[in-house]
Formats: C-alpha cells, sequence, structure tokens
C-alpha cells in the first residue's frame, strides 16, 4: 500500500499541476530575471491555435534572385526579419513568419485573425460595450459581417477591435482631388457623432452664502455656454437636482505644440465659462471620447507589401531660390507670379535639385504613425539610429537654413518631402503633412519600415480561414470531442467495469496532462491536431484495453488479484510498447514531411500525435498499474466480478479470491 | 472459431478488394485529385439568400472561367474550385458576382495552390508513404528480431498495409464520385496515420501469436495462430469501436472541413482491424504451410496438412 500511495501522491500532483495550467489563461513568471509566457487571454484554454481554428491568413513565398542563384541562408534571415517586421502591423495577433526548405528557399507567413480589414478603436473609460459598436458597424455603417472582439493596449485600456471585409479608400478625380474621403476617415466622423463624449457636471447643493454674481445653473444657461464655445450640435440634460450630462460627439481637446503653448481644448474652454458664470462644478468629468483610432490592412494590404521589393532613398532638396538672387537671371523664372512661384520651387522638378544622402533605409530604426500633441492630423514618427541621427541633425539644420526639403523615396518614387524648422539632434522626429489621415500615415510608416529584400518573392501558396468559420469549426470540434470521449468512457466503465474504471481515470489524466503539455510547449493546435489527438485517445484507450483483457486471462487462469493484474501489465506491455513505437514512427517521417509538402498541417498532426502516443505510454505504464493496485486494495477488489468484462463467465468462476493483502505488496 | 482454416476466402476477399480499388482508381473518371495536387484556387461563396448553381456558374462563365468546379454545399452556400487565380482574378469573379447575383454574400475561405508546389506536393506525397512503410517494416523486423524468420512477419505486415491504403484509394476513388470527396494533402495525412494505426493492429497479434509459438513450440504454428486469433478478437472489436467512436463522433459532430479526412480515418481502422486478424495472420500461415509454393491460393482447399489448423 505504502508503494501505491507514493504512485497515487505523484499521479495527484501531476493532476493537479496540470489542470492549474490549463485552468490559468495566460502564465507570466520571471525565472532568475528571464520572462516565461505562456498563454493567450483570447482563445479557448488559453491554448495556442492555428488558423484553421482562429480564422488568418496562410502564404508561402518562393525567395528567388534574378541571376539565378538560390538565396543564401543570410539573405533569407533578412528577408524573414524584414517581413516580420512588415506584418507585424497587421494581424490581430502575433504574425508568424518561417522560413521553409532546407537549404531555406521558402518563406510561410501565418497571420491570425486577419480578415479584410480591421479598424480598432478605444474609448476613454470604456464607455462603448462591444455589442452597440458591432451592432453600429452592422446596422449603421453598412457592415454586415463586421465581428467585433476586445483588446487591451499597453497601457491597459480596452481597445474594440471590428474586422470588416473591406473598407473602401479615397477616391479621387482625375486631377488628384478627393472626391470622397476614404471609409476609414467617414467611418471615424460617424463614430463621434453616434458615440459622443458625455461631459458630467455636477454642482453641490447652494451653500448658505451664495456669491451673487454666480447665477443658477440651468440647462438653458449651460446651452448658452455651449454656443459660445460653437457646439451647439451638443446636449443637455439634467439628470438630477444641479447635475447635468452633457453630450457632445467629437470634443476637441486640448493641445500643446512644439513651442509649448497650450490650445484649449472644449472642454476646457466650457469649464472656464462655467466657472464664471455658475461658479466651479463639484464633478467635472468627460468620458467616452474616442482616444484610439487606427485602421488595420487586409490580406491585400499584407500580400502588397510582403511582395514589395523596396528601396528608401533620403535625398536632400535644394529649392529655387527663394529671394530673387540678384545675378540677372529671370527670377521668378518662366514667367510665374510670385504666389505660384513659391508652390512650384520645391515641387517642380524643373526647379529643384536633388543631392542623394548618405542616409539609409539601414540607418531608420523605427517608423510608426501616431499623433502629436498640437497637431490636428495623425503624423508620422521616425526613429534613426546613431549614425542616422547624426547625418539627420546635419541635414535637418541645413535644410532649415535654406528653406530646402528632405525628400523621401521609395522605390523611385516620392512618398513625403517635409521640410524642418530647425535641426533636430537625436534621431527622432515627426513627419506632419495637412492631408494626412490615419490610413495613409500607417502606409508611410509601414513602407518606411519596409525597407529593401535581397530576394524576388513568388506567391505560391495561399490559404485564407474567416476568423468565424475558425470559431465555429474550434466550436464544434471541441463539442465533438468531448461527445467522443465520453462515448469512450461510457463504454469502457459499462463493459470493462473495473478494469474500465481504472481505464476512464487513466484516460481523465492523460487528456489533463495533454492540454496542459499542448499550452506549455506551445504546441499550436490546428483542426487536423484535433484529429490526431482523438486518434490518441483510441490509442490509450487500447493499451488499458491490452491489459484489461490480460488481467482477465489471468483472473481466468486463477490467480489472485494483485497477481492478476501485475502479471496482466507484465503481458502486456511489449504489445503496447512495440505498437506505440510503429506510431512514433509514423508521426516522425509526417513530421519530416511536413516540409516538403508545404503546409504546416501536416507538421501539427505529426506532433501532435507524437507527443498524444508518448504521454498515452506515460499513462498507460504509470498511471493505470497505480490506480489499477490502489482499486484493487480496496474492498472493491474483494468483489472479483467487478474486475471481469461483462459477460465473460469463465473468467469469473475460474478467478480465485484475494487472500489477505500480502506485506510490500 | 477456426478462422485458419477459411483463411483461403478471407485471402480472395482481400484480393477481390484490392482488385476493385485499383480498378477504381485506374479507370476514369479517378481519383478526385484536389488543388494541393493539381495546382488552383478554391474558395467558398457563402450567400445571405438561396442562390441557384446556375447563377453561380453564370457569373464565373462571364469572369472567364468555364472550367470551374461549383459544387452546392447547402442553401447559398457554394464551393468553387477554378484553375490558379491571382488576385485580380478573384476580384473579377467578385464583380460579376456583385453584378449578376448581389452584393450580399462573403467569401469565408480562400486557398491557392500555384503548380510548381502541387507537382512536389504528388511526388512528395508518394515518397512519404513509401519511406514510412519502409520504417515500419524495419522496426518490425526489430521487434520480431528472435523469431526465426522474422523477416516473413514484416513482409506479412508490408502486404496488409499496401492491403489497406488501396482499398482506403479505391474507396475513394467511388467516393469522389459519390459525395465528391477530394484528395487533398490532408488525405496523405490520413493515408500515414491508417498506415500506422494498421502497423500498430498486426503487431499486436503478432505480438500474441509470438507469445503462443513460444509457449508451446511443438504445436503446430497454424493451430498458435488460430489460438492468437480467437484471443485477440475481444481486444481488437474494443479498440476498433473506442477508436471509431471517437472519429464517428467528430464526423457527425465537427464542422464540414475534417469530412473527408475523418472517412479515410475511420476507414482506415474498420480496414486495418480486419486486415490485422484476417489477412497478416492468415499469410503467415499459408507461408509456413507453404502455400505459396504449391499455389493452392486460387484452386480448392488446400491439402490435408493446412487443415490440419
Amino acid at each position: 500500500m505504502r508503494r501505491q500511495a507514493r504512485g497515487l501522491i505523484f499521479i495527484g500532483i501531476i493532476l493537479v499541476v496540470s489542470i492549474v495550467f490549463i485552468a490559468i489563461p495566460t502564465i507570466d513568471i520571471d525565472i532568475f530575471g528571464r520572462s516565461f509566457e505562456r498563454g493567450d487571454d483570447d482563445t479557448l484554454l488559453g491554448l495556442t491555435l492555428g488558423l484553421d481554428l482562429q480564422g488568418g491568413t496562410h502564404l508561402v513565398y518562393q525567395a528567388s534572385k534574378d541571376t539565378g542563384e538560390a538565396p543564401t541562408i543570410d539573405e533569407m534571415e533578412v528577408v524573414r526579419r524584414t517581413i516580420n517586421n512588415r506584418v507585424n502591423q497587421f494581424g490581430l495577433s502575433e504574425p508568424t513568419v518561417q522560413l521553409l526548405g532546407n537549404p531555406p528557399d521558402r518563406v510561410l507567413i501565418q497571420i491570425p485573425g486577419l480578415s479584410g480589414a480591421s479598424v480598432s478603436v478605444g474609448f476613454a473609460g470604456n464607455a462603448v460595450t462591444d455589442d452597440e459598436l458591432e451592432g453600429f458597424f452592422q446596422s449603421d455603417l453598412g457592415h454586415p459581417e463586421a465581428a467585433i472582439r476586445s483588446d487591451v493596449d499597453d497601457s491597459g485600456a480596452e481597445l474594440l477591435i471590428v474586422n470588416l471585409d473591406e473598407l473602401r479608400g479615397q477616391r479621387l478625380d482625375s486631377v488628384g482631388n478627393v472626391l470622397e474621403e476614404s471609409e476609414a476617415d467617414q467611418i471615424r466622423a460617424k463614430l463621434g457623432d453616434r458615440f459622443p463624449a458625455t461631459l458630467r457636471v455636477i454642482y453641490s447643493a447652494p451653500s448658505g452664502t451664495s456669491t451673487p454674481e454666480l447665477a443658477e445653473p440651468t440647462v438653458g444657461g449651460i446651452g448658452e455656454l455651449l454656443d459660445q464655445i460653437g457646439r451647439n450640435d451638443a446636449l443637455i440634460a439634467e439628470v438630477g437636482t444641479r447635475s447635468f450630462s452633457i453630450s457632445i460627439p467629437n470634443p476637441i481637446d486640448d493641445s500643446v505644440d512644439a513651442e509649448g503653448e497650450v490650445t484649449e481644448g472644449e472642454a476646457t474652454r466650457l469649464r472656464k465659462l462655467l466657472n464664471q458664470q455658475f461658479g466651479p462644478p463639484l464633478i467635472f468629468a468627460l468620458s467616452g471620447q474616442i482616444n484610439a483610432y487606427t485602421v488595420g490592412g487586409g490580406v491585400q494590404e499584407a500580400k502588397q507589401l510582403i511582395g514589395e521589393t523596396a528601396q528608401l532613398e533620403f535625398r536632400e532638396r535644394t529649392c529655387g531660390p527663394f529671394l530673387d538672387p540678384g545675378d540677372g537671371t529671370d527670377w521668378p523664372p518662366d514667367g510665374l507670379g510670385l504666389d505660384e512661384w513659391l508652390l512650384e520651387r520645391c515641387s517642380n522638378p524643373n526647379y529643384f535639385i536633388e543631392t542623394v544622402l548618405p542616409l539609409t533605409g539601414a540607418n531608420l530604426e523605427d517608423a510608426f504613425a501616431g499623433t502629436q500633441p498640437g497637431i490636428a492630423r495623425p503624423v508620422v514618427n521616425i526613429v534613426f539610429d546613431g549614425e542616422g541621427a547624426d547625418e539627420f541633425f546635419e541635414v535637418t539644420d541645413r535644410i532649415a537654413r535654406t528653406r530646402g526639403l528632405l525628400a523621401i523615396y521609395l522605390d523611385g518614387e516620392e512618398l513625403v518631402a517635409p521640410s524642418a524648422r530647425q535641426g533636430i539632434s537625436g534621431g527622432r522626429a515627426f513627419i506632419q503633412g495637412p492631408d494626412f489621415t490615419s490610413e495613409r500615415t500607417r502606409t508611410i510608416a509601414i513602407q518606411l519600415k519596409s525597407g529593401a529584400l535581397p530576394v524576388d518573392l513568388t506567391l505560391t501558396q495561399e490559404r485564407n480561414v474567416d476568423a468565424t468559420l475558425g470559431d465555429d469549426t474550434l466550436r464544434k470540434s471541441v463539442i465533438a470531442g468531448a461527445i467522443g470521449l465520453g462515448l469512450v468512457l461510457a463504454y469502457m466503465i459499462i463493459y470493462y467495469r473495473g478494469p474500465g474504471v481504472v481505464a476512464a481515470l487513466a484516460l481523465i489524466l492523460y487528456a489533463s496532462i495533454l492540454l496542459a503539455v499542448f499550452k506549455m510547449v506551445p504546441v499550436t493546435l490546428t483542426l487536423s491536431g484535433i484529429a490526431a489527438l482523438i486518434l490518441t485517445i483510441g490509442t490509450a484507450v487500447d493499451a488499458n484495453v491490452l491489459i484489461s483483457e490480460r488481467t482477465k486471462e489471468e483472473l481466468r487462469a486463477g490467480r489472485t488479484l494483485f497477481a492478476a493484474i501485475n502479471e496482466g501489465f507484465a503481458r502486456a506491455w511489449p504489445s503496447i510498447r512495440d505498437s506505440n513505437v510503429a506510431t512514433l514512427i509514423t508521426s516522425v517521417v509526417l513530421f519530416w514531411f511536413g516540409d516538403r509538402l508545404g503546409t504546416s498541417v501536416m507538421q501539427g498532426f505529426a506532433l501532435t500525435l507524437g507527443i498524444g502516443t508518448l504521454v498515452s505510454m506515460f499513462t498507460a505504464f504509470f498511471a493505470s498499474r497505480v490506480i489499477s493496485r490502489t482499486l484493487a486494495s480496496t474492498p472493491l477488489g474483494g468483489r472479483l466480478k467487478l474486475w471481469v468484462p461483462v459477460g465473460d463467465v469463465g473468467a469469473e468462476r475460474a478467478a480465485r479470491p484475494e487472500q489477505a493483502p500480502q506485506a510490500g505488496d | 472459431m477456426n478462422v485458419v482454416s477459411r483463411r483461403y476466402w478471407f485471402l480472395s476477399l482481400s484480393a477481390v478488394l484490392v482488385i476493385v480499388g485499383a480498378i477504381a482508381v485506374a479507370t476514369p473518371p479517378r481519383l478526385n485529385l484536389g488543388i494541393d495536387f493539381t495546382s488552383g484556387t478554391s474558395f467558398d461563396l457563402a450567400f445571405g439568400f438561396d442562390v441557384e448553381t446556375e447563377d453561380v456558374r453564370a457569373a464565373l462563365n462571364a469572369a472567364g472561367h468555364d472550367d470551374a468546379i461549383i459544387q452546392k454545399a447547402g442553401d447559398g452556400e457554394f464551393f468553387v474550385r477554378t484553375r490558379d487565380l491571382g488576385q485580380t482574378g478573384i476580384d473579377e469573379i467578385k464583380r460579376q458576382v456583385n453584378e449578376r447575383i448581389g452584393t450580399d454574400y462573403r467569401i469565408p475561405s480562400v486557398t491557392s495552390v500555384g503548380s510548381s508546389v502541387a507537382a512536389n506536393t504528388v511526388r512528395n506525397a508518394i515518397i512519404a508513404v513509401v519511406v514510412a512503410a519502409g520504417f515500419v517494416m524495419l522496426y518490425v523486423m526489430y521487434a520480431f528480431r528472435n523469431i526465426p524468420k522474422s523477416y516473413r512477419y514484416a513482409i506479412a505486415a508490408i502486404v496488409a498495409l499496401g492491403h489497406d491504403v488501396f482499398i482506403v484509394l479505391g474507396l475513394f476513388a467511388i467516393l469522389g464520385q459519390v459525395i465528391d470527396a477530394e484528395v487533398n494533402a490532408i488525405f496523405v495525412v490520413g493515408v500515414l496515420t491508417v498506415i500506422g494505426y494498421s502497423v500498430h493492429d498486426t503487431i499486436v497479434i503478432f505480438d500474441r501469436i509470438r507469445e503462443n509459438v513460444a509457449l508451446a513450440p511443438s504445436r503446430p504454428f497454424a493451430t498458435s495462430v488460430n489460438i492468437s486469433i480467437n484471443e485477440s478478437i475481444a481486444r481488437s472489436i474494443s479498440t476498433s469501436l473506442t477508436t471509431a467512436m471517437t472519429i464517428l463522433a467528430m464526423l457527425l459532430f465537427g464542422g464540414e472541413s475534417l469530412r473527408d479526412f475523418l472517412i479515410v480515418l475511420l476507414s482506415g481502422v474498420i480496414i486495418g482491424t480486419y486486415s490485422s486478424l484476417f489477412l497478416a495472420a492468415q499469410l503467415l500461415v499459408a507461408w509456413d504451410n507453404g502455400d505459396y509454393k504449391r499455389l493452392k491460393f486460387w484452386g480448392g482447399r488446400g491439402s490435408a496438412s493446412a487443415d490440419r489448423a
């Protein structure tokens, strides 16, 4: 019994640990200063899900060089890193970029959760619920396919991410004038209207000594103040005594420009007016503004960006002379008026000179879209590395003095050509433009970061799975798996009785360990992986069946229960071992070939099959034996009928009742 | 139950099944190959309302794809397969569908495979199956190395394995016409799994045979085999039943995506169990008996010695 106690405790610990690992969605611990993170808040039990269960895009590109040589390992590594940078902006969780082939000549890109397009909105104070936003997109914005999920940004604020099929871009006429704003911008405006910010203004009860100049706050009175700040579209409601709720669509926030001057936002101005008119309110709280709004690209944009071989070039543009050079030549040239000249001098290639700078894409460490206080439109932030920063300072210093421009070219086409007001040191700057939308800044940032690829890429394989299809599939698979497992457990217990119960318990342990291992490694669970799991349940049961059958035979041969169990194990083990090894061989072959067949489907399946087989061998060899012996040493062991499959009369009769339990068993 | 003496029936049955399978695969219409092998693009169309197949076909024809394969998968749901499209191809199709049918639809999934990949896939699939079979055979020889003439066991296992694969292929050739079952990369995964499972099962039987032979070496081999089979039937049925139960649950309650794959697994489990008991073991007996030399297979019953069992 003592031996069993040790074994039982061991199993118990494993079971508890497994369940703990599974139950906690994300595990994040620091071991010796290195953090260990596993799990995912959004997926079932925190498991890592493959694309067919999560939805997303799977792309395989073939790399080639126009010289005809095969790409080197170093070049492929550059490709991998560059594409990783490019696609990291997309999708809803970590995209993976892997090299395939030996030596590597293909790139596999998996972007989970990437659908046509996506919009991320953050409301201050989490004022809007998922369903509200989803409903709005579905009914009012013309996107019946909208699917929402929530995420948390780095500062802990909630972000609502809406997946859409497509977002219409800007429509321009033949000259380049904007006919229709991009859908993303239109949506932003509509969101601001539909989900206005709410201002709670509460005045404390009037004290006995009230200053005569201060009036009593009323809806009408506040309404007049709102007119004064130019917001007569705001709605005011009195929600209690001296308590008001003001609904303002798209309020303008305070902003600070580069010189440190503050431009007051609407809320601040209103507050000042309130103070003047009615005295300072007890409570003045603004919530529900849209404080984050980003647009995500879709599959097409991802593919476009990946396939591009972008060449980034920085040039210093010296514009036509600002003042009359006084050397007798025509100024402004070509008979241009002064106004026209001021426009043309920097934008018409006839009138400016460019020199290529030693700055390259390699010097650009980062580029990202964002906002700057004091600037109404989104900006593009850029960060240069050490030597890039020095060069950048010199250039910006020069062009500030000569009123030139820093022209940034991507693949020979001008991307953007900003001016600088002064030399910028430190390598960090931002680019602003009068026509910058959130989409445009994002695209520019991505293109700046994309850098140059040393190889040509051709798309050879593509698989897109809609997120809802993935969710649906996952749900159905889990249900089916549970049903299957239930059926098996029922069968085992009903038919095999005693050993069946052992098998059932061992199976539960097996499932727990397996799920915990999948989460910890982590193993990406794909649909075929689930199929492999189901197969391994069959194998795990098989091991127990073998043991049960052997035990039955030993009982039939007239042994005591304990002896029968021991013999049963001993005899069954070689079969279990050999047959499982054969399955393991198959999974190794599958794994090795998975790479060549270009799909990760096979590798996921093989890995799941292999791990499942190994774990089932462990539970069969160890857990089943301990559980068996434990059960046998309880009073149940005396009722031999329970240890024999239903209907096997011969074994029942032949089995000898248990003697007194032997010491040291 | 005297299985061994009826072995000619079982062997004949197996031979017939394999031949039927081979014919089904060889004669057109052959295997319904998916795009992983033929290259092309396949996608689902999910309309918000019921649509006739002809309308979808008209739209695809207008987009220049009269060779497209369209299958109706439910109300307003279609599964379409065309040659390899680029992005412009899909856009053109979407445009035609917008014009002719309506805009209330979604494309939940698109898969494209280039032709170079497809050609490789065929080659690699065959190599994978052969390599797996080869390694398994080596392992069987190693596991049974203490038995005289262990190579017989390995070969019997391989023949049973090949038998299983051919029958599954044949089954799929027929199903390809009946329920449009497709042979894709996942099919190869299924076949490899069936190989693993079949061998797993066969080894368990062989193990029994080895044990019984060791217990009573003077007993006629055929008798030992018969006893082994009878002892193992309960276990084989239990295992197959439980595995089949879980696969069936997935098939019935799981999504559509894995249907073809699960059919491979299910048929593989059934046939694999059958082949371990009624084929592989019989081959061993037949060999031991010298049936091959006398080629009494196709004729009537064997000599008196074969009937000893």
